[in-house]
């Protein structure tokens, strides 16, 4: 009976599954037939580059129109940062390794400053060109995950301590909110940076945009510390 | 109306600045603590007070084109619930967590910034990330006792509650596919062109979404597990003001977006009604059968959510008020019983129903507390709990569902006879047991001060109910909201 | 009926499959991940516009393509990245404990 009953239930989720499969078939088929209306988006593409400065409309979105957005996206990094670091256990775990040969010790020691430029462009230039604080966070956290790997958690650990990344991390996100406020002190809204007119410069240049190049340098130091934290704490549990 | 986006922010300038204090100095880190807690009680009345007509608050002052807060008088019941419940649990938890307490601060406090988020937004995708902000430090506040019972229902309540957020995000893609916006009102306004086919798939991954994060049966499956193994004060939390966060965001979907002709057209009302008898008599029942007193509790949480759903997707004036009010008083009773189970909890490590045998003799105010607030979950007069279950039946009666107020009466038997059960274990003599910690006071006046709400708001229900009255003119009525957003 | 749109509901609809049905912890990670993959290819297809450009207006285009789900998306992938680590590490503090990762293990043994 309890071979049959087991049996039923697996063939009763296929069964959800694949009715999910076709309803989902026949929304998008209806969806296709309608005609779609943007224009929010075409207003974002027409008046974006005049109202914010900043030529890289992904950008002016992400951090002026909807800036709250990313401002709870930061936060959602910084509470898995902050969980991952007190589940794993405060003794060093020793990692299986392997022993590298020296080329690879030496390639990484050269690697590394290429690494910094590489991000640091990213992040400064994110309203010109296609970046952001995000990719050039996530470049700049690659050196701490790189050095861990190669010479050992405990090496790694000694260079640039826990309570520094955690400490960048505060100091990223405190200075996204006080950016913020400025907004307010200016007299307008909060994370007003088009609307407060926060000198808006040429755009194409780098010091244009108001607010935003600042706010991209604060993402950029909180998503790569972020990130850092988060892969030495996996790395010690194991 | 500035103070609204502070309501937000405070929490989270806090939580980030404690975050790097904790690595410092203690004394600093706690006096941080009491200060922002002030300020935040007195920002929280002085929005709750101008709360009536509704005020709109630009971010980037954008107008239409970016993100809105919206403060009406449904967000302000719900920051009133935050007043309530925060203040009492960050005192209690000052003395009560001995692990892992400057980390439970912290994430409380992100929690509540979630909260605060989800509650005061008109966006549809800042809804989103606010409910994943506050799931996120709801699953590390489930996990944070490290001992293999929490580490194992926090993972079930994990891939539980991010399969619900992927309906939802699916609904709000597909949302803004259809309509080109993000903006609560300029969806209603262009959802009056979209085929019916279409919306009523909407609306039902929305509900099936949200009704994981609420705890509807079946979908409930993670929730006793994760009030049995997580530290009592988050527990009070969690029933007080999560799950109630994700039935205001349905209701605020569901009334504001698709608007009551819809939903009386396609029946959702009926469905509704029914899945909530449906959950309060399976709750019921399988509380009956616990001998765990926190996975007891969490099942007579899932029980009441059901009389709150009946009471909410009734469609008419009378059940939104009753709905409404139910999720304030389960928040104050809920908390209650679970302030004291923690305080036996702390002195003697009980858990089980035998355990509190006795204890009435031991604690005799505190065990007075306990049977106040159960006989006021319960239903009956003159507590809190009557007032809101009556308006709810009253509801039922007029709107023509006599089976839903038949059952609620039935449901009211059924839960009598577990409280009783436990009620009559508190009073029986035994012999003499030996503490391990005495409570002191920061323990106790909390738990005092919400036991006494719930006497006060059972005699004198029009404190709140003048702040509740409001909420029907802004969800039945979808244009006021509407006319509000897009004029400000 | 265009082809990518189908292939967003087969990686959908197989990650669901994979997190209802699987009995792995790991193999239930990875699904929760396809799922988020393919929510996060939605967002992307919804804003294509057949002959336009990036959204980076260093001069005149005639047609750009809409970059408000790019935003969007952008968000959600660090959110979703955000929980994979957090399931990660409840992974592996229950392997750690129970030496098993069958789901029907863990429970016979906690009984």
């Amino acid at each position: 009976m309890s071979r049959v009953h087991k049996i039923f239930r697996k063939f009763y989720k296929i069964g959800l599954v694949l009715f999910l499969a076709i309803f989902l078939l026949f929304i998008f088929d209806e969806i296709q037939n309608l005609d779609i209306k943007r224009y929010l988006s075409e207003h974002y593409i027409s008046e974006g580059v005049q109202e914010t400065g900043a030529i890289n409309l992904v950008t002016s979105v992400l951090y002026d129109y909807r800036g709250f957005d990313t401002l709870g996206e930061a936060t959602v990094i910084l509470t898995a940062a902050a969980t991952l670091s007190f589940m794993a256990p405060i003794k060093k775990v020793k990692m299986l390794g392997t022993e590298f040969t020296i080329i690879i010790y030496q390639t990484i020691i050269i690697i590394i400053p290429f690494l910094v430029v590489l991000g640091m462009n990213l992040i400064f230039f994110g309203h010109i060109s296609p970046g952001g604080g995000f990719v050039g966070g996530v470049i700049l956290a690659m050196i701490p995950i790189l050095v861990t790997i190669t010479y050992g958690i405990t090496f790694s650990e000694n260079k640039l301590k826990a309570n520094h990344k955690s400490l960048l991390e505060g100091i990223g996100a405190i200075g996204f909110i006080l950016l913020g406020l400025l907004g307010i002190f200016a007299g307008s809204n909060f994370l007003a940076s088009g609307q407060a007119n926060f000198g808006l410069g040429n755009p194409g240049e780098l010091i244009s945009a108001g607010l935003i190049p600042y706010l991209n340098l604060m993402i950029g130091i909180k998503v790569g510390a972020g990130l850092a934290t988060i892969f030495n704490s996996l790395i010690k549990e194991g | 109306m500035e103070s609204a986006v502070w309501i937000i922010l405070l929490p989270l300038l806090t939580a980030f600045f404690l975050g790097i204090f904790k690595l410092y100095s203690d004394k600093l880190f706690y006096s941080l603590v009491i200060v922002s807690m002030v300020i935040y009680l007195y920002l929280l009345i002085l929005v709750i007070n101008d709360s009536y007509p509704p005020k709109v608050y630009s971010i980037g002052d954008w107008g239409l084109l970016g993100i809105n807060l919206m403060v009406d008088s449904f967000s302000a019941m719900f920051l009133l619930i935050i007043a309530i419940l925060f203040i009492t649990v960050i005192i209690f938890s000052l003395n009560y967590i001995k692990v892992n307490k400057h980390k439970f601060i912290i994430l409380t406090y992100v929690m509540i910034a979630g909260i605060a988020g989800m509650v005061l937004t008109a966006d549809l995708f800042n809804l989103y990330v606010f409910l994943e902000v506050s799931s996120m430090s709801s699953y590390a506040l489930t996990a944070i006792k490290k001992t293999d019972k929490s580490i194992e229902s926090s993972f079930k309540y994990l891939i539980m509650s991010t399969f619900g957020s992927f309906f939802i995000l699916l609904a709000t893609i597909l949302t803004y596919y259809l309509t080109g916006t993000l903006n609560m009102a300029e969806i209603s306004l262009e959802f009056k062109s979209v085929p019916f086919m279409i919306k009523s798939t909407i609306m039902f991954f929305f509900i099936f979404g949200y009704g994981i994060k609420i705890g509807l049966v079946p979908l409930h499956a993670w929730m006793p597990d994760s009030y049995e193994a997580s530290p009592i004060p988050y527990n009070v939390l969690s029933s007080g003001l999560v799950m109630k966060s994700a039935i205001y965001a349905l209701i605020r979907l569901l009334y504001v977006i698709f608007g009551v002709e819809f939903l009386t057209e396609s029946g959702i009302l009926n469905i509704g009604v029914f899945w909530g008898v449906l959950t309060f008599i399976i709750a019921h029942t399988l509380a009956y059968q616990q001998s765990n007193l926190n996975r007891l509790l969490g099942y007579s949480s899932i029980a009441q959510i059901g009389y709150i759903t009946i009471g909410l997707f009734l469609g008419n004036e009378k059940g939104l008020i009753g709905g409404s009010f139910h999720i304030l008083n389960h928040g104050i009773m809920k908390g209650t019983l679970f302030l004291v189970l923690g305080i036996f909890y702390y002195s003697l490590k009980a858990d089980e129903i035998e355990d509190i045998q006795g204890l009435g003799y031991k604690f005799p105010v505190l065990s007075f507390t306990f049977v106040v607030a159960a006989l006021a979950i319960v239903g009956l007069p003159p507590f809190n709990g009557f007032v809101s279950k009556w308006l709810i039946i009253e509801a039922a009666i007029e709107a023509g569902f006599f089976y839903a107020a038949f059952f609620i009466l039935v449901g009211t038997f059924l839960s009598l006879t577990y409280y009783l059960k436990v009620i009559i274990k508190l009073y029986t003599k035994t012999e003499k047991k030996t503490l391990i910690e005495k409570p002191d006071l920061s323990l106790k006046l909390p738990t005092f001060f919400l036991g006494s709400l719930c006497i006060l708001f059972g005699i004198v229900p029009s404190l709140p109910l003048s702040l509740i009255n409001n909420i029907p003119k802004f969800l039945l009525n979808n244009s006021e909201y509407i006319r509000i957003l897009l004029g400000g | 009926m265009e082809l990518p749109y189908v292939v967003v509901i087969i990686l959908f609809c197989l990650g669901i499959y994979t997190i209802i049905m699987n009995k792995n912890l790991i193999k239930i990670v990875v699904g929760v991940n396809i799922v988020e993959s393919s929510l996060i290819l939605l967002l992307i297809l919804i804003s294509f516009k057949l002959g336009g450009t990036a959204p980076i207006l260093d001069r005149k285009y005639e047609l750009v393509v809409d970059p408000i789900p790019q935003a969007l998306a952008l968000t959600a992938i660090v959110i979703g990245g955000s929980f994979i680590a957090v399931m990660l590490a409840l992974v592996i503090k229950i392997y750690k404990r129970y030496g098993t990762l069958n789901v029907d293990e863990i429970r016979k043994l906690r009984g």
